[in-house]
């Protein structure tokens, strides 16, 4: 089928991209629009590594067809860091502390769904956390580390009285 | 993995739009809400739609009304993560509240719809056990018009629904709860199993003011190709007060019901123990809760 050109809004950028219906939303990110962050590993749902922010809400990009985004903003992992200074973000500083990354594959979703979480909820219990992450899967750490880098961030940021 | 059959793509901005495109397509489209389900079945191969009408973005289909004394409506487009974190769902139909909340992943529920649980009708779907429980109907809309029909007879096996051509599931009605009644929800299985080795049920139960039971309904899930409706608890259970023994009666008879399988994942024994327990524990659960109601 014919390719055509469609514009989609990542990071408060837009895209043109050329592509067919049935282009799957996470390709489109990493082959036409190359950013390489977001990452696909089951294709099916289950492991999270997709996850992106669409209109606010983490979503996995997976499992959503791109012609079905226009129109709506789309954030990515490399829309986290300070995007002046390529300066990472205090969320992803604390994963990076507290060796919540290992292999890293995992890591752009987990930051993607706790991103949403603390924007929705800026104190989360340790329960609210754990939930929030339940649909992304680690194979390295044993989640108890990256569930600490959240949990030290949040009080931190408690600490320092700045929201 | 991909899809690799192509489709042209439609995304009507009103009812009126979906129904007319829906209707000229007929039997050569696809309807996608939340996509959840639709997707995967695409990228396995299962189905390869020529045409796909998304209807997740027409906002008559979604929204939630919970009436005073006067039951509730629920689109079918709406969120499951909406309906999970809605607090006048949780006051009013605490067991959809429930089931909602146990679907899949955060993520997954922001994408998945209430409609599209009913409508891909897998056994193991979370949803509809509680709907049925609490006698839900669905609205089924064409360009020609609506009828309703209770959600127990939409849902017909294994992925089929009561869908012709042209029709799309637009909204759930669920008639207000009786005064002193409460409905709970269970389910037992792998964690985010899907079409696997769950039993899910839900037992809705009214009480007198003598503390006797006035009415009682039982649906499990996972069990039969379709929401499988317990009638004999009405038998054991109206007229009296639980006792453990009146429990364990709903307990076996849920259990003659179901005949469950056995395959790879669990005997027909395991699951016959399980459902048995399940239903043991949720009529008392129910029963004290519409005493306390
Ligand atoms: C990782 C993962 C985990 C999951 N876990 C669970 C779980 O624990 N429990 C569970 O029950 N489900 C689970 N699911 C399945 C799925 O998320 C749900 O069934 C969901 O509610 C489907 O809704 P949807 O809007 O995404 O449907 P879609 O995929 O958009 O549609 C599903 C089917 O219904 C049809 N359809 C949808 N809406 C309508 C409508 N309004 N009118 C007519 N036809 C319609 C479509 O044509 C399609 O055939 C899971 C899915 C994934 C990917
Ligand atoms: S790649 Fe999307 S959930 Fe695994
Ligand atoms: S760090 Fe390797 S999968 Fe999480």
């Amino acid at each position: 089928m014919k390719k055509q050109l469609i514009t989609l809004t990542i990071n408060d950028q837009d895209y043109e991209v050329a592509i067919t219906p049935m282009d799957i939303l996470a390709d489109v990110i990493r082959r036409e629009v190359q950013l390489t962050g977001t990452k696909k590993g089951c294709g099916e749902g289950d492991c999270g590594a997709c996850t992106v922010i669409i209109d606010g809400k983490p979503e996995l990009s997976c499992l959503k067809l791109a012609i079905a985004c226009q129109g709506k903003k789309i954030r990515t992992i490399e829309g986290i860091a300070d995007p002046k200074t390529g300066e990472l973000s205090p969320l992803q500083k604390s994963f990076l502390d507290h060796g919540a990354v290992q292999c890293g594959f995992c890591t752009p979703g987990m930051i993607m769904s706790s991103t949403a979480l603390l924007e929705r909820n800026p104190n989360p219990t340790k329960d609210e956390i754990k939930k929030a992450l339940s649909g992304n899967m680690c194979r390295c750490t044993g989640f108890v580390l990256i569930v600490e880098a959240i949990e030290a961030y949040v009080n931190a940021k408690a600490e320092s009285g700045v929201n | 993995m991909n899809i690799l059959s192509d489709f042209n793509y439609y995304a009507p901005e009103s009812k009126a739009e979906a129904f007319e495109l829906i209707a000229k397509l007929g039997d050569k489209c696809k309807i996608l809400a939340g996509g959840t389900d639709l997707l995967i079945m695409m990228k396995n191969g299962l189905i390869e739609p020529e045409n796909i009408v998304d209807i997740g973005g027409i906002k008559e289909f979604a929204g939630i009304e919970m009436k005073d004394g006067k039951g509730g409506e629920i689109g079918a487009c709406t969120k499951i993560a909406d309906i999970e974190n809605s607090a006048a769902v949780a006051g009013k139909y605490g067991a959809l509240s429930h089931a909602a909340g146990e679907i899949g992943s955060p993520q997954v529920r922001e994408m998945a719809t209430l409609g599209g649980n009913s409508c891909h009708a897998s056994p193991a779907a979370e949803t509809p056990a509680s709907l049925c429980a609490y006698g839900a109907k669905v609205v089924i809309s064409s360009k020609d018009g609506d009828r309703e029909m209770e959600l127990k007879d939409f849902i017909q096996g294994n992925r089929q629904n009561d869908l012709k051509p042209g029709e799309v599931l637009t909204k759930f009605i669920i008639p207000e709860p009786k005064k002193k009644s409460a409905c709970k929800y269970g389910h037992i299985g792998l964690r985010k199993a899907m079409e696997i080795d769950a039993v899910n049920m839900a037992v809705n139960i009214a009480v007198s003011d003598d503390g006797s039971v006035a009415e009682a309904d039982l649906v499990m899930g996972s069990v039969a190709p379709r929401p499988l409706v317990l009638p004999d608890i009405k038998d054991i259970l109206v007229g009296k007060k639980v006792t453990d023994d009146l429990a364990e009666k709903v307990g076996d008879a849920a259990q003659a019901a179901a005949s469950p399988i056995s395959d790879v994942r669990a005997s027909a024994e395991y699951r016959k123990d399980v459902i048995r327990a399940l239903a043991i524990r949720l009529v008392k659960e129910a029963y004290d809760a519409a005493k306390a109601a």
